[in-house]
């Protein structure tokens, strides 16, 4: 018990949550050891802000802090939804990008040794990320797949999500990859108009087919019409200016099919979603 | 008045028929499917939660048609799922996976979806192990988990796929109580083999054979189908379609009974094992 209580306006403007913060931290202190103050206060405060202050509360303690990924990607600005739906994407676990590493990491070595590994690298180098977008989406690989196809979730919000978290994170392993070969670094970074093409057109069928089938596609028609001449020394297919402009506007194509047609296609995440 | 309501649905998965010109209605309660492994329960299912379409036929959940892409988003709002074989980001907590699918769910505003994310878990049981990863739980709180995930917004049709599968008699007492508390004012369909849960729970059943309906009704009318149909003896009976060894080492025979044979009240098993031997019957001699 104390001596002294609140006034009545002070416990006015505490209970409506209009006093300065020298008061709030008086009467708050106060409140702790006085019941009478309680008690009045208790009539004057608003119940729906209690439960908003209380929900607040249980919500900071409750809730798991996210993970290190999560935390990071909400530094960097991303939503926190957004950020939990990256950090489940199948793709961006370690084992998988460090088979990317790895293969990439070989080939560009390879490449020291043989001029002709140099070009088999430009004709490779789109399929790793191109192999990741797939696998986000590959059935055996996401476990909540099925649970996911019977959400309202957008599925191209979702693809996109997906799609830029791949690439986020394939492209620099492949440019790493890349600063490694022989030569000029203008034919290091050669593949990336080419594959963000390839990407474009590959979330382009994702209307007609699943994303798996889609990138199947578009990889089998990629190393089909590159590989010969590629390893016939002829590198115009694939890092040629018309070749880079061909890819530029195969992106900026895809890109802005994807927005025009956003909200009234389709995608299709599973068979028959 | 009638959420699911599935009209000559036919699919396919290469030569295999699946599901065979099925007609299926199902309103507020427990409606379960019933049938061997196989029997085109699982296909049905995932027709129902929008996930594969059929080959034929016409679906209507909840007055929409989910071949409509705008219907089918509607639907999805209004629906809860749970595989059979429901996977789990194992490295995320309890509390991280269902928020996940709540997020799934278009559940925007952080406050309110958490809000959401902890009534399941409280719902199920799960608030004690919320925290832990999902890797660290058996698999009988992994189907809570799958559970949990399926009742988030209170969903009007909650489709559940083996729900009581893989776990322990206590903790299927405990689903049972769950998914029987669910089945009050929303549409549940489930499937299972385990004719105790079904009895236990639905107040409809369809019973599935090789991708076909063979029946439709109540459990009461199904174990009403065996009356008279039913004996016991020492040994298996030659004229019985199915037998099987009780406990006290007492053979239960269904079929037609030989003059003479002792007579007992059927259980909602007899029934179903009646009617799987018939069908049985009829396709080996079609």
């Amino acid at each position: 018990m104390t001596g002294w209580h609140l006034d009545p306006e002070a416990i006015r403007r505490y209970a409506e949550g209009a006093a300065p913060p020298d008061l709030a931290a008086s009467a708050e202190a106060h409140l702790m050891k006085c019941a009478t103050c309680r008690e009045a206060i208790a009539s004057q405060v608003d119940t729906r802000r209690v439960e908003a202050i209380w929900h607040e509360v249980a919500d900071r303690v409750d809730a798991p802090r996210p993970s290190l990924p999560e935390r990071m990607l909400t530094r960097l600005g991303v939503g926190e939804a957004t950020a939990r739906l990256v950090a489940a994407t199948p793709t961006l676990r370690g084992p998988w990008l460090l088979g990317i590493a790895a293969v990439l990491a070989l080939s560009a070595g390879a490449a020291q040794a043989d001029e002709r590994l140099l070009r088999m690298f430009l004709v490779a180098a789109p399929l790793g990320p191109l192999a990741g977008v797939a696998v986000a989406f590959a059935g055996g690989l996401d476990p909540t797949r099925e649970i996911g196809l019977a959400t309202p979730y957008p599925g191209l919000r979702l693809l996109l999500i997906r799609t830029t978290a791949v690439l986020a994170v394939t492209v620099p392993i492949v440019a790493a990859a890349g600063l490694m070969l022989p030569g000029s670094h203008w034919v290091a970074a050669a593949w990336l108009l080419p594959t963000a093409g390839l990407t474009c057109a590959a979330l382009a069928l994702t209307a007609r087919m699943t994303p798996v089938v889609a990138v199947g596609v578009v990889a089998t028609a990629w190393v089909l019409v590159t590989t010969a001449t590629a390893l016939a020394g002829d590198l115009d297919l694939t890092s040629g200016i018309g070749a880079q402009l061909f890819w530029l506007a195969v992106t900026a194509g895809g890109g802005l099919w994807l927005v025009a047609t956003r909200d009234t296609v389709t995608i299709k995440l599973g068979r028959s979603a | 008045m009638t959420t699911v309501r599935v009209r000559n649905a036919t699919k396919s998965f290469g030569r295999t028929t699946a599901l065979d010109d099925v007609d299926l209605d199902a309103g507020r309660g427990v409606t379960g499917l019933l049938g061997p492994n196989g029997a085109g329960k699982t296909t049905l299912l995932r027709i129902m939660a929008t996930v594969l379409a059929p080959d034929r036929g016409t679906v209507t959940l909840l007055g929409r048609d989910p071949q409509r892409p705008d219907d089918r988003t509607r639907i999805r709002e209004r629906l809860g799922y749970l595989p059979q074989d429901a996977g789990f980001h194992r490295g995320f907590t309890v509390f991280e996976f269902i928020d996940y699918v709540a997020i799934l769910k278009q559940m925007t505003d952080r406050r309110a979806r958490h809000d959401e994310v902890r009534r399941v878990i409280e719902l199920t049981g799960l608030s004690p192990v919320s925290g832990k990863r999902i890797r660290a739980l058996s698999g009988g709180m992994r189907r809570r988990v799958g559970l949990a995930q399926a009742l988030l917004g209170d969903p009007d049709l909650l489709v559940l796929d083996e729900p009581t599968v893989g776990l322990d008699p206590e903790q299927r007492l405990r689903f049972r109580e769950m998914i029987s508390h669910a089945g009050e004012g929303r549409t549940v369909v489930l499937s299972s083999h385990q004719t105790e849960d079904i009895a236990a729970l639905c107040t409809r059943i369809a019973v599935f054979h090789r991708g076909r309906v063979r029946f439709t009704g109540t459990p009461g009318e199904l174990t009403a189908q065996a009356a008279g149909r039913v004996w016991a003896g020492t040994q298996r009976s030659a004229a019985a379609l199915a037998a099987w060894r009780t406990g006290d080492g007492v053979y239960r025979n269904v079929g037609d009974p030989p003059a003479g044979a002792e007579l007992i009240p059927p259980t909602l098993e007899d029934a179903y094992l009646l009617l799987m031997g018939e069908n049985e019957l009829e396709v080996t001699h079609s």
